[in-house]
């Protein structure tokens, strides 16, 4: 960074009289200002060479970054040679190739989120061979990058470029609906996180959602604007499942394994809709039917072994409040009275003595 | 007689009925505690330590049933044995018993200098006996009902279950407490035992203590009249503290 900005600052100084953007400084916009102007690659795609150089100066990097920052290959006499990654000769064969290519330049400035991509799913699954895995400048643009989350659905509609068919559930569950007007709905990176994205298919992520849903389920303040009960979290806690996830955190699941049923079994995961909605999985009406997922053969009165995040209390469910007093009246009576019996006891060997 | 002279208060059948059962609630306490303190540091290193929440559930409902056979056992035993005339009924509590739990909490008080007289089992052998025995019920029909909530919510309405599961887990705290406190002093750190009772392993107990301790049943074995024997342990009571050997 400080590299970038002690150019920036030269530049400032050493040529007031030429005004605009550092990238103005080197050559390159002279020629990359033609739209027309391409370059064919081995493989047959053409790639447009055209820089706008509006765009670029309104970017994030606009005030800041010379072309050759990123383009630390590129000389000025580059302009018959061929496309070649790095210091190969290997010519470039697609665009995507090339793509790929930079993705090792963003970490010279931003060398933490650069890290925290390696632990994420994009990564894993492009080393495993596959191109279309997203790299920095997917997500982020390239010569027009600018602040990321502003506006906040823009995340979402990233996402969607490569996983349409979750936003189109997505778009249309109570997130996505809200997503229109609120700020406050999650995005796909709340949940699944930008850099270090996590893979969802493992269990990991599924075993945390309690705390995921809960950063914003367990916000008082947050939760008042809507009308929606922060009781969710610990109510699911203090039941068999929460105790189960809880316990389970940190496991992976096995083949064949089943874990805990944590909030978007029962909620759904894109497709979560309020809880009175007629398509909604919790819905009254519809709840059997979801608890048969885990538990087959589960009959009409099953789901009300489920107190549907209540408080045990007396008007909700009377056995379970009940039941809840008589030990809370109980044990400390109990307790209390064998503590007293075994003190009068020792007392008593005292006295003898 | 001989002050090394015993008598065997438990046959084999009794002190491995014990055993057992030891062994099963204490194993019921390490996998079921941290299930009910899930949130709490030491749950998760007690549950990694059975090697994950799975295997330790798997434990604990073997340990289960094997609880509710050894009741069942145990029960089938005593009945057979009462109906065969080879045991009384000398573990169900009658009227003796409340008067001497008054008895004795008025000599540990200090309002009376006399020391009730037990027979084979006192109050509080039985008040155990008993919690256990209801426990133990409490403890199987509601962890079956946890165990199979599907075939449970077929046959009882759907809110017996999460019933049953502040049920299952007070009942169990409460067991732990009275087996932690009460059992623990009264079979270690009660001055007349200090600092092991060994009857239940051995089956032996000392015909010192059992005149000090069980001076009705002590009379009855030898045949002789017990208010010969009550005063001799009246007499005993105020000094047993050295007669613990």
């Amino acid at each position: 960074m400080k590299r970038y900005l002690t150019a920036l600052l030269f530049a400032l100084c050493a040529m007031p009289a030429k005004a605009g953007i550092p990238a103005k400084q080197d050559s390159c916009l002279d020629c990359h200002n033609d739209q027309s102007m391409s370059f064919d690659l081995a493989g047959g795609e053409k790639l447009s060479l055209f820089v706008d150089e509006g765009n670029f100066a309104k970017s994030v990097h606009g005030e800041m970054l010379r072309c050759t920052d990123c383009h630390a290959d590129k000389k000025d006499d580059h302009a018959d040679g061929a496309v070649t990654l790095g210091s190969s000769s290997e010519p470039v064969r697609t665009k995507r190739e090339l793509t790929i290519h930079y993705y090792e330049q963003c970490k010279g400035c931003h060398f933490i989120n650069y890290t925290k991509t390696l632990d994420g799913v994009h990564f894993a699954v492009a080393s495993k061979g596959n191109d279309k895995a997203a790299v920095c400048v997917d997500c982020h643009g390239a010569h027009d990058i600018s602040r990321p989350g502003q506006p906040r659905n823009r995340i979402s509609q990233m996402c969607s470029r490569c996983h349409a068919e979750e936003a189109k559930v997505y778009a249309a569950s109570v997130h996505g609906k809200a997503l229109e007007s609120s700020s406050d709905v999650p995005v796909c990176t709340d949940c699944h996180r930008a850099h270090d994205t996590a893979d969802p298919r493992d269990g990991a992520l599924a075993i945390r959602t309690p705390e995921i849903c809960g950063r914003c389920h367990g916000d008082e303040k947050l939760m008042k604007k809507y009308g929606l009960s922060t009781h969710v979290v610990d109510t699911y806690l203090s039941d068999f499942h929460g105790m189960s996830a809880t316990l389970q955190r940190g496991t992976k699941k096995g083949s064949g394994e089943r874990l805990a049923a944590v909030c978007t079994d029962c909620h759904g995961v894109h497709d979560i809709r309020k809880s009175d909605d007629p398509g909604s999985s919790v819905m009254s009406a519809n709840l059997q039917k979801t608890c048969q997922k885990c538990h087959p053969g589960a009959t009409e009165s099953f789901p009300k072994a489920w107190m549907s995040h209540y408080e045990p209390t007396l008007e909700k469910a009377p056995m379970v409040w009940a039941v809840q007093l008589f030990y809370r009246v109980l044990i400390p009576f109990m307790i209390g009275g064998l503590v007293l019996q075994i003190a009068l006891h020792l007392w008593r060997v005292v006295v003898n003595r | 007689m001989s002050t090394n002279a015993y008598i065997v208060r438990f046959n084999l059948q009794q002190r491995v009925e014990h055993l057992v059962t030891m062994t099963i609630f204490t194993l019921l306490c390490l996998t079921g505690l941290p299930q009910k303190f899930f949130q709490a540091g030491w749950a998760h290193g007690l549950v990694d330590l059975f090697g994950g929440i799975s295997n330790a559930r798997l434990i604990h409902r073997i340990c289960g049933i094997g609880l509710a056979l050894s009741t069942v056992v145990h029960f089938g035993n005593a009945i057979a044995s009462i109906m065969a005339k080879k045991a009384t009924m000398s573990m169900v509590p009658v009227r003796r018993d409340f008067e001497d739990a008054i008895l004795q909490l008025r000599y540990y008080l200090g309002m009376t200098q006399q020391h009730p007289h037990y027979d084979r089992y006192d109050y509080k052998q039985k008040f155990e006996y008993w919690g256990l025995i209801f426990g133990n019920i409490i403890m199987v029909v509601s962890g079956f009902i946890l165990y199979f909530p599907v075939h449970a919510a077929k046959i009882i309405p759907g809110q017996v279950i999460p019933a049953a599961k502040v049920m299952h887990s007070n009942e169990g705290l409460m067991a732990f407490f009275v087996i932690t406190i009460w059992h623990i002093f009264n079979a270690h750190l009660n001055p007349d035992v200090f600092p092991f009772d060994a009857t239940i392993f051995t089956g032996k107990i000392s015909r010192e203590r059992m005149l000090h301790e069980h001076p009705l049943e002590l009379s009855r074995i030898e045949g002789t009249p017990p208010e010969v024997e009550g005063h001799a342990a009246a007499a005993h009571a105020h000094d047993g503290r050295r007669n613990v050997g």
